[in-house]
């Protein structure tokens, strides 16, 4: 049974994908083991299932649950705690990242 | 007086207040007392709260100390998912699930260790440092609710909070050999809870007896405005349907036996034939293989968790993702992989229809049982380290958790014995959605009847 690999290409394709930094060991470990683990999971291909519209079967029929878009009391955020947190802040901004 | 303590439940520390043996305050520095001196062995804890934070205007005196697992938002304590991307950050509001728990008697100890983001089953994947197991500390607690497993096995909290999405609350408490609920996906609110995998994730307890994990499941269960995938469901008055007197038709699948330890059939046998000496009928069933269930719950799993950290930039709260564990790396990296352009349906979409399979197989089952049997585990606590030979390793351990666990059942996990290594044994009981009732009502007659054999009152190694 051939052992999947991913190539590297693969593997920084993804890592673009979810913004994470891999080193070349981390590439080369992940083409392995990602392949590991695609090849165990190649079993779902034994059962017979039906395709379905439905690909979210809620356990409790739950249906459009909606939240009142009006602002709560209850939630409300002072200014100092939305950014207790942030380690870039300027006034009333948080600093991120230069995206172009 | 120290004594009077050591052991002793939820319901009856309630007690002991109630008819002033000892006072709240008293009761909070007894444990404080008992995670300073035992904590540093175990790692269960990373986070202890020194000053008893009292948050609501209550006259009512009783509190009961209770250690949380650190991926719930506990407003001004630390919270940090055992990842040291989130290790400065201190929640600005208080989840759901602590905030009932704060409007019910209890102050929260502290936050305990678990595998990083709840990846994995053994908390090796914490980037704090694993948790001890308080049997031999040489080896692990499980996962990935580890910490508060090994809290409540060592005693250094009455109970505590785990959340589990596909046996990180069942296979921790076999190990540890205590006892862990975990509901039916929906019945407790998820808000605040940091999200592994949205369509699994469900908060639930480790407690010593189940009379507190009743007490503690009816405090927790209920519809929630912030969680809109919270049941609506009536809450039961899970104490008094403890005690009714019930008999019940149990199912026991060969699947789930299959590759298990000989020493947990034959303790998990054991139970069964006490079962059917009390009155309740067996029932051989066939369910579908659980090997296909690790499948399923891999790639929903980690495509959902993929989706989930993807907020983690840095930005607002937290470090930057450079900060993230090789584990959280690569399951975020396999969740891309399954969801992306060519794959998706070969992956995901196939994994999305076994689960309706194998909620249908289960809707099928419960038509002729009304609880099914099973070890809650194939093996015993591992050393430390041994993880690493496996590259989805929690998921293979928890194989025998993963089938209700993506079809959304409730079950607990008892403690039914102890191998020839004198580690814990587990036995779970899988029960139809909300029908915690049946499964707390059967595993209260199995602790009156065998008091578990004594695993729960063992641990000399952790007395005062």
């Amino acid at each position: 049974m051939g052992k999947k690999i991913l190539s590297k290409e693969e593997v920084l394709h993804l890592a673009k994908l979810v913004k994470l930094t891999l080193d070349e060991g981390e590439v080369k470990k992940y083409q392995k083991q990602l392949g590991e683990t695609l090849d165990y999971i190649k079993n779902l291909k034994e059962l017979k299932t039906k395709k379905t519209n439905n690909y979210f079967s809620s356990f409790h029929n739950a249906v459009n649950v909606f939240f009142k878009d009006e602002i709560s009391k209850k939630r409300q955020l002072f200014k100092e705690d939305v950014f207790k947190n942030a380690k870039k802040r300027r006034g009333n901004y948080f600093i991120v990242e230069r995206i172009l | 007086m120290i004594m009077e303590i050591f052991g002793k439940s939820i319901i009856e520390l309630i007690d002991l207040i109630k008819t002033k043996k000892i006072s709240s305050k008293e009761l909070y520095h007894y444990f404080l007392k008992r995670i300073k001196k035992y904590n540093p062995k175990l790692n269960a804890f990373l986070t202890v709260v020194e000053d008893r934070i009292n948050k609501t205007n209550r006259t009512n005196k009783i509190e009961i100390p209770i250690a949380v697992k650190d991926n719930f938002c506990t407003q001004g304590i630390r919270t940090t998912a055992s990842s040291r991307v989130l290790e400065d950050f201190i929640p600005p509001y208080e989840s759901t699930v602590t905030q009932k728990l704060i409007d019910n008697g209890f102050s929260i100890i502290g936050k305990t260790n678990m595998d990083a983001w709840a990846h994995g089953s053994s908390t090796e994947t914490s980037d704090f440092g694993p948790t001890k197991n308080p049997w031999d500390l040489s080896r692990v607690p499980g996962g990935s609710s580890g910490g508060s497993a090994a809290a409540v096995a060592a005693y250094l909290s009455p109970a505590a909070i785990g959340s589990e999405t596909a046996g990180s609350i069942r296979q921790p408490a076999a190990w540890c050999g205590v006892i862990g609920l975990k509901p039916t996906y929906g019945r407790v609110s998820r808000y605040g809870l940091i999200a592994m995998g949205s369509s699994l994730d469900c908060p639930g307890s480790l407690t010593r007896t189940v009379e507190d994990a009743a007490f503690l499941l009816g405090i927790l269960a209920g519809k929630d405005d912030y969680d809109a995938t919270s049941s609506s469901k009536e809450v039961p008055n899970y104490l008094k349907i403890l005690k009714e007197k019930k008999k019940y038709t149990l199912g026991i699948a060969k699947e789930y036996f299959e590759e298990v330890d000989e020493e947990i059939k034959e303790k998990v046998f054991q139970m069964i034939e006490r079962l059917k000496k009390m009155g309740h009928r067996l029932k051989e069933i066939k369910l579908i293989h659980p090997k296909y269930s690790i499948s399923v719950y891999t790639i929903i799993q980690r495509a959902e968790v993929s989706s989930n950290l993807a907020r983690y930039d840095g930005v607002r709260y937290g470090n930057n993702r450079h900060y993230f564990g090789s584990e959280a790396k690569r399951r975020i990296m396999l969740g891309a992989f399954t969801l992306s352009y060519g794959y998706y349906d070969a992956y995901y979409k196939k994994a999305q229809e076994v689960r309706k399979l194998i909620i249908d197989d289960f809707n099928q089952v419960f038509k002729q049982v009304d609880l099914i049997i099973a070890p809650t585990t194939p093996i015993t606590a591992l050393k430390l380290g041994e993880w690493e030979k496996y590259p989805f390793f929690g998921e293979l351990m928890d194989v025998l958790n993963e089938p209700a666990a993506v079809a959304g059942l409730p079950a607990i996990s008892l403690p039914v014995g102890l191998d020839k290594n004198n580690l814990p044994i587990g036995m779970q009981i899988i029960g139809r959605w909300f029908d915690e009732g049946e499964i707390l009502n059967l595993a209260y007659q199995l602790e009156k009847e065998t008091e578990f054999f004594g695993v729960t009152k063992i641990l000399e190694d952790w007395k005062d």
